[in-house]
Parts: structure tokens; C-alpha cells; sequence
């Protein structure tokens, strides 16, 4: 223990608001409130868990059930009973997210509206790949504070409805994946079938296995590595075997006494572990199996540690909430990664597909009163402009058709499956036919979601053109309405002859889209913008 | 190391001990005599509890024929047996002293207790007036049917019993109680010029109790007392509203086995095998009171003004210097952490803390336990204004403080009216930390204010009970006393603290492992010191790890005012271990622990001793006191104890206690005297150093 005055706040906490992020996990309802300052440093204030049994009615049942419910709603209840207690009148201050427990369940509206009604809270349903993204915006972080010996890392999370897994490289994302295997899902799917405990055992096993071989898959060979792992139950084994741990840095757990524990809690029923550690019975049922495989994990890939901290998804929200409007710029600095390593995977034209995108955000930029969208599509319309052409790798042949298959069957980092398919449906419809109710995929989406399709999918279109050279001659250009027609000027260079007839070539999407039609300029205007 | 019986002391006759010390200040005829009355008071009154709480639940386990022993190594029926004997004798002493000594200095200090037959006939007349016109009407006899035990022979009341009948014909059939209980006055003044001069209730009542029954011949009277058990405790397990079961628990206590009957010695035989029937009280546990009954009710003569010369001089509580009257309670504690030594310092700050809070609309939130707390209370007045303030504002209020469950049932419902949330304490354990929190709104963003203490919050007893109190807004003390609110309200699981540690999940490990770090470092032969304050060590898993400290070469030194079952400097046992208790005018109740630390001090302050009790099934606080100044301040406290050698005794190996001799007589430490002196020097050496500013009164709008 070392000696220490009061710590008073800092004073850069001028003007600091006091935010919530509660988070519906699996076996929990967790809640961090904590104070954001005008530089966004965050000051965590309170956490607070009460133990839940989503997971296990969400993975046997396939609903959640009546009595679970209501459980949720005393609990929020008790919640924003603390809220008022720090101030926090308002709900705009309160992020609420529910992961898979919630998302899978058969009856997750009925959930959703029922706490609503009954506390007002807005719930969003957030997909696996938005869990792994602000995630790693919570540990990011972490990782850049510590000293590393590895420059590839592998961050995993074992969670109690499903795995994530990322690869890093000097800490920017190459990759990501996440699995419908978790720690509670795992034993639930087993239970349901009558397992007995020594069978159970071996069916964790082997269903951990296959996760393992899959991420040895990943990992780079004869690299240097660590593995980073997340979550309340490797946070439980570094309080019991760390000493002194510090759970704010990212401290070495080593695999021995960590088998060791294993084995002992691998041992025990979740009673008997409720007893021995004062977890909750949803605690307990989970930290056998998430052990077992963070083990096996480590062993699989070499190592004699673990890495562990005690970030967790809380962070990542506070995180973003502080990050404010520079949301944007971090999280497309987070998916650029995955994003270019699924281009090179399919031999894209890289500087092509790169300005291409930067292309299309300039327009989008300077296009706003016009589309009038949602800052966040930008992100959509950017992923879909890089990776527009990778159907090529296929055929040349209705490519973009390709490429929208490969899009919509690849996994990348922070992007769920809605947004996966309207990047995907976007590159699709950068050439050719305009978006038709014929087409299948196009004809399932929501109004909203065919409209931001057929806008973006027209911006792509005029990006496409303007790199038609594909020799990146064009860098800045300058949008106006003139007489009916929206007209892109440039003064990069003196002639669009070879853009203009690619634009016309691509089909009039744009003008079904904003009633207007496309006229490229060249030599004036264009220096505007950059 | 292998532990047996012998290494431990029975925990009853240690406490029966630490009675007999404070018989010894009674007798002790260099003390005060109205100190020396108080004395009398305390032991009488602290005999009563150890008979309803410890006597009751042991006879209950004789009764069922339980030989199990304790670490002690005796079953219940020995412990009764020894108890018996000893109480008898602290008895005899108590009497003897207080008949032959005290009252005899009390008259001639002109403070007289009249009986009947010293009264003039006209003091006489005006007391039968005074019977006939006030008490009687506040009097109520109760006819007893022997068939029949009436709920209304209350526990701990003095009664008179009056016999009923026709002397002449052998004729004393029926048995009357009479219950002087409030708002009967048990001391009577009888006007005199100079003296103080008093008569009881139950002489007065025997006087003119043939008023009760016209027509009716009193063949007999004689005032009597029942203890009943105590230990019976609210089944929580079954318990759906807790506050109703309280006050359920409450009515059974008052028709639980009596477990003494006290009766005055003038009682015939025939009235005492009355009393013994219909209470069912063997004659083991019968006691026959040379004197009046019920001695805990001279407390009050103790106090009384107009005497002082017989009372230890004033020491009136010290302002703290570091807490300027001018300035709100927020910005002292802002400033830097403080350390209040109780009673020396005043307990002022702590309420004034409250009663800012309430007012202050910066403050959002307020969260406090309540133990014991006083009648009036003004820190259940503060809370209760903050809650009409629209302040959030939980309360965790422990019905189960024993003997003070009716209290606090009564403040419960009073807060909750004014829309505190009360929270009646946490299901199969007592909340027994002391703690306030107080969440403010700030420009610098939201800041904790915390307040723990050793004592209640009660302003009353904080004014006799050496306790300490801390304030502090430190980060992450705040952030790990949010997290036990939030945990014992029910908001969330335990969470993992930092820096406090909780009972009973890791108190009682934090413990051990400072002790077992202190045990390493004499191992690899390092200097290694234990310093402790506490009320009572009973835990045999810390008993003996301390042992096992002792073995190693640590350096233990033990001030536990109470019960102690840790038998100190036995050879190869405890050598090395010293214990003291110190028994003065302010009752020793601050738990303090010290922890070499290889010279840089773990110092802490708790609310719990070393009991099973308050490490297994309570909610308690181990705070670390981390702050230089106030480490500096609390460890002074602490020392202090241990040079005491005018109030302390030390426990020797044999389980006696003998008074520790003072080493210099031109230089007694006083342990209680030297921190009083040390909190008048700081407020002495503060006014020095203050410039000389003159102040005038403005106009409040001016100000």
C-alpha cells in the first residue's frame, strides 16, 4: 500500500456529463455510469451487475421467458433508481445494448417493448460484429499504453453466447471473426440433450477444439504472439491468481495455474462454485467452459500467458459516447483494416479501389443537401466503394454481382449482417441494372434501407466514373446545380470526355434516384475542394 | 501448530473479567464519588445484558443437554456453573462496596437516600399527597393468576410484590405485581435546604400500598426484577416483512424464560417460593439484593449538577482545528482528509456534515447506515429534510440492533414517510459499518464525500465513547463505498474493492493475510509489529494466527477493552504477545488495527472487533487510513494506549488481569487524558498561529 493524499478530479473535468451504458449480456445486466469532460476523458464513476438468466432461456427455449423479463425490468428499474442518484435525468445520457441473449430470442420485441413501456429505456439490439468493434474501442486503449514483446496479437472474448475473435497487427485490426459458441450456449445445447457431466466434458472439448484449430488457421506462423483475453470469467481467474492484479493495464496471466484452476473449478458443479466464490449460479455456469477454452486457446497457439485486463464492452460504449463527432473518423480507422485485407484477398486493384472510396466520401461530403443522409452511411458507402470490384476475382462477367456475394459471405470487423448487406447491395448496384423489385435482395429490405441503396449505389456509380482512368488523376471536384443538372467540376484536369462516357455508360440510376441528371466539368471549380 | 483448550479463555469468564475491571474503578476510592456511583451503574447494567444474552442462550443449551465444548474446552453447564459463582461474588462486591462505602461518602457529601422510617411526619404527609395525587394514577396493580404467566410481567422492570389475605387466618392467597416502570420516577426528591436528599419509588409505593386494595389486608410486599432471555432472534428466513417480525420478536422477549430473579432480601420466604413458582426460576438462579434493586438507575444521580466536585473534571469536546466554523464541511474535506478522535473532539462536524448536505443543492445523493442512534436524533432530522429536499436519499437501518429494535422501527417509519428509502438492513446478516456518503455535484464533475466511524451515529454517546470518525473524498474510496450501497441495497453483486475491505467477504482475509505478512517478514527476521485496538478477540482462526505471529518473533501489542480469549505471553505459546484493557471515564470503543508493513505502516480503522460474529454474519468496513496526517494522528491514538499505566490492567497468562503499576508517579500517562490534552494543545497551538483579523458583524445582505 502506498501512501496517498485525496486524488482530487482533475481539472479537466470542466463541464463534465455524466453518462450510462447499460449492457444486457447473457448471465448479466451490467451498468458503468461514468463522467465524459469536454476532451473526452472518461471518469468511470459506478459499475453496477445483477445476474440475469437470459442466455439460458434465450439457448434452451429459444424465447425468454415471462418471469426473466420482469427480472430485467426490477433490475433496470433499480438502475435508473442509481441514475437519479447521480443526476443522470435524461435518457439521451443512457446507451442501452443487448447482445445475443436478446437477439436471438424468438420473442426479442415483445422484450424490447416491454422495457420500454416500463422504464422508458431505449434497447438496442446490437449484432456481433458491433459487440467486437466496441470492444476493441474499449481495449484499444490498453493495448497501445502497454509494452508489447509481440506485434501480432489475438484478442478473444468467450462470452456466454458467442466467441469473438480478432487478429491485430501492431494494434490495428487485420481480422475478425466471431462464432456462435458460448461458454452458457455450450452448456445449455449439451444440458438439453441430458448430458452427463463427464460426457458434457468431452463434448466442451470438442467443440472448443474446433474453435482452436480455427483461429491456429488464423494466427500467423512463427510469429511472435499474445492472446489477449477478455471477459468476466478470465477476469475472475487473474483476481483469484494475480496478486495485487491491477485490472487497469494489461497484466500476464501464466497458463499453469491457470490449467490448475481450470481443472479444480472444471471439477466442481455450479453450485458448489456459488458457494466456494460467492459468484452468481449464471457466473458459475459459465466459468468452467470459458476457462477450458481460454486454456486450450493459449496452449493451442504456444504460449505460457495470457494476457488480461478488465475492459470490457462498457468501455467501448463510454468510449464511443466520449469520442463525440469524431465517431466517424475512429471507426472507420478501426474497419479499414479487415475491409483492405478482404480486397488484397481477392487480388482487388488497391489504388484504384482506395480512390475510389475517397472519391465517394468527397461526394457524399459535398452531395449532403441533396441525400440528406445519416452521417454513419458514409461508412457504408466507403466500404462498398473499395470493395466494389472484388467480384472480378470471380469473373468479368457480371462482377458486381460477385461482388456482392462476397461481400455478403465474408465477415468484417464491426460491420453486423444489415450493414454487411447494404455495402454489399451497394457495390452491387454500381453498374448496370438500377436497383428492381425484382431482384431478390433488394426487394426484402425496408423502405429506408432501398432508398440509402439506390442513393449510395448512385454516388458510387459517379465515383466509379471519375476514376474510370483508373490512374487517379482526379482528386478534388466541386458539386452545383446548374439549370436542372447536378454539375461535378474539377480543374484536375482539362478533359472528362473518357469519365463522362463511363458516367453515361453506367446507366441513369442517378437521375431515378434525385431527379437529376450528371454533367462532368472540367478546369473550373475544382479547387475548392480537397 | 496445534492448537488445545488450554490456549484459550472462555469467552464468558473473560467477560466477567472485564466486569470485575469496571467493579474495580467502583471500588477504586481514589476515584470521584459520583464517578465511582456511575461505576456501580455500569456494572449493574452490563450484568443485566450478559444475563439476557449469554446466561439465556447457555441455559437454553443445557437444557437440551448439549456437551459440546467451546475452544475453551467447557460445556454449557460448566460455563454456568463458573458463572455462577463469579457473578455471585462481583455481586456481593457490587453490594458491599456500594452500602458500606459509596452511600456512606454520599451522605456525607449531603446526598441521601431516605428510607421510610428517616422521614419527619410532615415529609410524610406531603409524600402520601404526592402518592395519592400523581403516582397512583400512573400505577397500575396487576393481579396474578398463577395458572396463567401473564405477557405483562415485564423483562428488567422493578416490581413490587404485594401478598394478599386475612393474616390472622394463614389466609395470603393472592399475589399482586406492581410494575414501577416509566413514567414512574424511581428517585423521589424530598425537599431539604441543603442536601440532596431522595427517596425510591418502591419505598414510597410500600408505603401506602394498602391504598391500592381497600378493603384487602397487605400481609407482605417486596420489590423484585425479572431478566428474561434475550437471545432470540428474528427468523429471517421466514420472514416476509421484516419490520412486522421485528416487533413480533420484540413482544416475545417480553414473555421469554427468565433466566435471574432478583429480589429484594427483605422478601419472606413465602413470597420468594411465590416468585420462583410463577416465574419458574431455580434457586441457582434467584439473587437476593442486600440493597436496592436495579443499581443501573443511579447512572443519572452520577451526572447530577451542582456536585461537581465529585465528578471528574469537564472536559468539554474540542473544535478540530483543521475544520473552520466559517466554512462549509465540502470544502474542509476537499481540502484534505480529517481525523476526529472521539469524545476529545467534538461530534459536531459530523451532524453539521448531514444538516450542509441536506441544504446544499449541489448534493444529489445521500446514502447512510444507522446502527443505534439518539432520541430527537438530528441526523435522522437532516436526512429526513433532504428527502423532502428531493434528494435521493437511502437509509440502511439495522432493526436488529439489539435492545434498540424498537427505536429504530420508529425512525424507519418516520423517514420512509418523508420518502427515504429504507432498506431494513440485508437478509441473514447485521449492518454494523458505519458509514455516510454523500454524492455532490460539482463543477469539477460529481465528487464522493465519505464520512466512517468506529462509533453510532449518535451524538449523544459519541460525547462518553472514544470513537473515531474519518472524512475523506478520496476517489476510490468513494468508488469501492458506492459499490458496497449499491451491493447491500440490492442494486448489484459485491463488487471487487480496492482499498476497503468488507465483512463478510474479504475482512476477515485482509486480516489474516497482514498478519501472515507481518509472521514472514520476523520468519526472514525483519521487524515486524502488530498493534491493535479493539472491544473484544474472540475469532480462534485469528487467535491463532497471532499465536503463530508470536512463534515467528512479532511484536504484539493488543488493547481489547473486553472479552479476550487469546491467552498472551505463555511460553512457546504467546510470549510475545501483550494484551491490556483500559477501563476509564469515556468507554473504549474505537477498533484501530496497525501493521508494521516493513516500515511503511498499514494503518486502518473498523467497525468490526475480532469476533466470528462481525467477521462471518455482519456487513463491516475495514478502512485504511492512508492520508499522512491522519495516519500520524491515529496511529498517536493508538500508542498512547499502550504507555498507559494509570487505567490500563494487562492479562496475564493465567487468563487474570492485573493493574498495570504507574511507572513514574510525577509522570502518570493517562491514556484518555493525554489525547483530551493533545486536542486542547491543537486548538491552542492553531489560534497562535491564526493572524489577528477582526471580524465585525455585517449585516447579513453585506456579508
Amino acid at each position: 500500500m502506498s501512501s496517498s493524499t485525496i486524488s482530487q478530479p482533475p481539472d479537466s473535468h470542466l463541464q463534465a456529463r455524466t453518462v450510462a451504458v447499460i449492457d444486457i449480456g447473457t448471465s448479466s445486466i451490467r451498468m458503468a455510469i461514468a463522467e465524459i469532460d469536454e476532451e473526452g476523458n472518461i471518469r468511470l464513476l459506478d459499475r453496477l451487475q445483477q445476474a440475469v438468466s437470459l442466455g439460458k432461456d434465450s439457448f434452451t427455449r429459444g424465447r425468454i421467458r415471462r418471469s426473466t423479463i420482469e427480472k430485467c425490468v426490477e433490475v433496470l428499474k433499480d438502475y435508473l433508481q442509481i441514475l437519479g442518484e447521480y443526476g443522470v435525468p435524461n435518457p439521451d445520457q443512457v446507451r442501452v445494448v443487448a447482445t445475443s441473449a436478446v437477439r436471438e430470442a424468438d420473442n426479442r420485441i415483445a422484450f424490447l417493448d416491454r422495457i420500454y413501456i416500463a422504464t422508458g429505456l431505449q434497447v438496442e439490439a446490437i449484432e456481433e460484429a458491433e459487440v467486437s468493434r466496441i470492444t476493441f474501442l474499449g481495449i484499444r486503449p490498453r493495448l497501445e499504453d502497454a509494452s508489447a514483446d509481440a506485434t501480432d496479437r489475438i484478442v478473444c472474448e468467450i462470452g456466454g453466447g458467442s466467441t469473438s475473435l480478432l487478429l491485430l497487427k501492431s494494434n490495428r485490426v487485420v481480422h475478425s471473426q466471431s462464432y456462435r459458441l458460448g461458454s452458457l450456449r455450450l452448456r445449455k445445447s449439451l444440458e438439453k440433450f441430458g448430458a452427463t457431466s463427464d460426457k458434457l466434458r468431452s463434448a466442451m472439448e470438442t467443440q472448443i477444439t474446433q474453435i482452436v484449430e480455427h483461429v491456429r488457421l488464423h494466427a500467423p506462423e512463427g510469429e511472435l504472439l499474445d492472446l489477449v483475453a477478455l471477459g468476466a470469467d478470465v477476469r475472475f481467474a487473474a483476481r483469484e491468481l494475480i496478486e495485487d492484479w491491477d485490472p487497469e493495464q494489461l497484466t500476464r496471466l501464466p497458463l499453469e495455474p491457470l490449467t490448475e484452476l481450470t481443472e479444480q473449478i472444471m471439477e466442481m458443479n455450479p453450485a458448489q462454485l456459488v458457494q466456494q466464490y460467492q459468484l452468481s449460479h449464471p457466473d458459475a455456469e459459465t466459468l468452467g467452459p470459458a476457462l477450458l477454452a481460454y486454456t486450450r486457446l493459449g496452449r493451442a497457439l504456444g504460449l505460457d500467458h495470457l494476457l488480461v485486463t478488465n475492459t470490457n464492452l462498457r468501455n467501448g460504449l463510454l468510449q464511443e459516447m466520449a469520442s463525440g463527432e469524431t465517431w466517424l473518423r475512429e471507426f472507420l480507422d478501426q474497419v479499414i483494416g479487415p475491409v483492405l485485407e478482404r480486397g488484397r484477398h481477392f487480388h482487388f486493384d488497391e489504388a484504384h479501389a482506395l480512390h475510389v472510396g475517397s472519391l465517394a466520401r468527397m461526394l457524399f461530403h459535398k452531395m449532403l443537401d441533396h441525400h440528406q443522409m445519416d452521417p454513419r452511411y458514409e461508412t457504408i458507402l466507403y466500404i462498398a466503394a473499395v470493395l466494389h470490384e472484388i467480384g472480378l476475382f470471380v469473373n468479368t462477367t457480371s462482377y458486381h454481382k460477385h461482388s456482392m456475394y462476397l461481400i455478403r459471405n465474408s465477415e468484417l470487423f464491426g460491420i453486423g449482417p444489415t450493414n454487411l448487406e447494404l455495402i454489399a447491395l451497394v457495390a452491387r448496384y454500381h453498374r448496370r441494372a438500377s436497383p428492381k423489385q425484382s431482384h431478390r435482395q433488394y426487394r426484402v429490405l425496408d423502405r429506408e434501407q432501398r432508398v440509402v441503396v439506390s442513393k449510395l449505389g448512385a454516388i458510387l456509380r459517379i465515383a466509379v466514373a471519375l476514376d474510370a482512368s483508373r490512374n487517379q488523376r482526379i482528386h478534388s471536384v466541386s458539386v452545383s446545380e446548374v439549370n436542372g443538372s447536378l454539375v461535378i467540376c474539377t480543374s484536375d484536369v482539362d478533359d472528362l470526355t473518357h469519365e463522362q462516357l463511363a458516367l453515361e455508360e453506367s446507366g441513369s440510376l442517378f437521375k431515378e434516384t434525385y431527379g437529376l441528371p450528371v454533367l462532368f466539368s472540367a478546369g473550373t471549380g475544382g479547387s475548392e475542394a480537397s | 501448530m496445534k492448537m488445545n483448550a488450554q490456549q484459550f479463555i472462555n469467552r464468558e469468564l473473560s467477560w466477567l473479567e472485564f466486569n470485575q475491571r469496571v467493579l474495580g474503578e467502583m471500588t477504586d476510592s481514589s476515584l470521584p464519588l459520583l464517578e465511582r456511583v456511575k461505576f456501580a451503574a455500569i456494572t449493574a447494567s452490563n450484568l443485566d445484558e450478559f444475563f439476557m444474552v449469554r446466561v439465556g442462550g447457555l441455559q437454553i443449551l443445557q437444557q437440551q443437554q448439549v456437551t459440546t465444548t467451546d475452544a475453551a474446552g467447557m460445556t454449557p453447564k460448566q460455563q454456568l456453573e463458573a458463572i455462577q459463582l463469579e457473578t455471585r461474588q462481583m455481586v456481593d462486591t457490587l453490594y458491599r462496596c456500594f452500602l458500606d462505602q459509596v452511600e456512606p461518602a454520599l451522605a456525607e457529601a449531603r446526598i441521601r437516600r431516605l428510607t421510610p422510617d428517616q422521614l419527619s411526619d410532615t415529609e410524610q404527609l406531603n409524600l402520601k399527597n404526592f402518592f395519592l395525587e400523581e403516582l397512583s394514577a400512573v400505577i397500575s396493580p396487576l393481579a396474578i393468576d398463577p395458572s396463567v404467566e401473564s405477557p405483562l410481567t415485564g423483562n428488567k422492570i422493578l416490581q413490587l410484590a404485594v401478598l394478599l389475605g386475612d393474616k390472622e387466618r394463614g389466609d395470603h392467597s393472592r399475589l399482586v405485581f406492581i410494575p414501577l416502570a416509566r413514567p414512574v420516577s424511581r428517585f423521589t426528591r424530598i425537599p431539604s435546604t441543603e442536601d440532596h436528599c431522595f427517596i425510591l419509588a418502591e419505598d414510597v409505593v410500600q408505603m401506602f400500598v394498602e391504598h391500592f386494595f381497600p378493603g384487602e389486608q397487605v400481609i407482605h410486599s417486596a420489590s423484585f426484577r425479572i431478566l428474561r432471555n434475550a437471545d432470540i432472534e428474528a427468523r429471517e428466513d421466514l420472514a416476509h416483512d421484516l419490520l412486522l417480525q421485528m416487533e413480533e420478536m420484540i413482544d416475545a422477549r417480553k414473555t421469554a424464560a427468565c433466566v435471574r430473579l432478583e429480589v429484594s432480601s427483605s422478601a419472606s420466604d413465602v413470597l420468594l417460593e411465590r416468585l420462583q413458582d410463577f416465574f419458574q426460576v431455580s434457586e441457582e438462579s434467584t439473587y437476593r439484593s442486600p440493597g436496592p434493586l436495579d443499581l443501573s438507575a443511579w447512572f443519572s444521580l452520577g451526572g447530577l449538577r451542582g456536585y461537581e466536585d465529585l465528578q471528574y473534571p469537564s472536559w468539554p469536546p474540542q473544535a478540530c482545528p483543521q475544520i473552520d466554523p466559517a466554512k462549509s464541511m465540502f470544502e474542509a474535506i476537499g481540502h484534505r482528509d480529517i481525523l476526529l478522535n472521539h469524545p476529545f473532539e467534538s461530534f459536531e462536524p459530523v451532524v453539521r456534515l448531514l444538516e450542509e448536505a441536506a441544504e446544499d443543492p449541489g448534493v444529489l445523493a445521500i446514502k447512510q447506515t444507522l446502527y443505534r442512534t439518539s432520541d430527537e436524533s438530528p441526523i435522522v432530522k437532516a436526512l429526513v429534510k433532504a428527502a423532502e429536499r428531493g434528494k435521493y436519499v437511502t437509509v440502511i437501518v439495522e432493526l436488529q440492533a439489539r435492545f434498540d429494535e424498537a427505536r429504530n422501527i420508529e425512525w424507519a417509519r418516520d423517514m420512509e414517510r418523508a420518502g427515504v428509502q429504507v432498506i431494513y438492513g440485508v437478509k441473514g446478516l447485521k449492518t454494523h459499518a458505519k458509514v455516510c456518503m454523500i454524492v455532490r455535484r460539482e463543477p469539477q464533475g460529481i465528487r464522493r464525500y465519505l464520512h466512517f466511524g468506529t462509533g453510532n451515529y449518535n451524538e449523544q454517546t459519541a460525547r462518553f465513547y472514544c470513537d473515531v470518525s474519518y472524512f475523506t473524498c478520496d476517489e476510490q474510496l468513494g468508488t469501492d463505498m458506492a459499490g458496497v450501497f449499491n451491493a447491500i441495497t440490492g442494486y448489484t453483486e459485491p463488487p471487487t474493492l480496492h482499498r476497503l475491505a468488507m465483512a463478510p467477504l474479504t475482512l476477515r482475509d485482509r486480516i489474516m493475510e497482514e498478519i501472515e505478512q507481518e509472521t514472514d517478514a520476523a520468519s526472514r527476521g525483519e521487524q515486524a509489529i502488530i498493534r491493535a485496538k479493539m472491544n473484544s478477540l474472540v475469532d480462534p482462526k485469528i487467535i491463532k494466527a497471532l499465536y503463530q505471529a508470536s512463534a515467528a518473533g512479532v511484536q504484539v501489542e493488543l488493547n481489547v477493552r473486553g472479552i479476550c480469549c487469546l491467552r498472551p505471553g505463555v511460553e512457546g505459546l504467546s510470549e510475545n504477545i501483550r494484551v491490556i484493557s483500559i477501563i476509564d471515564r469515556y468507554l473504549e470503543h474505537g477498533r484501530i488495527y496497525y501493521f508494521h508493513a516493513g516500515g511503511e505502516p498499514h494503518v486502518y480503522m473498523a467497525s468490526a472487533d475480532w469476533m466470528p460474529r462481525n467477521l462471518n454474519r455482519r456487513i463491516e468496513l475495514l478502512i485504511p487510513v492512508m492520508d499522512p496526517g491522519c495516519q500520524e494522528k491515529l496511529v498517536h491514538a493508538l500508542e498512547t494506549c499502550f504507555s498507559d499505566d494509570v487505567k490500563s490492567h494487562q492479562l496475564m497468562p493465567d487468563g487474570n488481569y492485573r493493574r498495570i503499576a504507574t511507572r513514574d508517579p510525577d509522570n502518570p500517562v493517562r491514556c484518555q487524558q493525554v489525547l483530551y490534552e493533545r486536542a486542547v494543545e491543537q486548538v491552542s497551538l492553531a489560534e497562535q498561529s491564526k493572524p489577528t483579523r477582526f471580524e465585525p458583524h455585517r449585516r447579513p445582505d453585506r456579508s
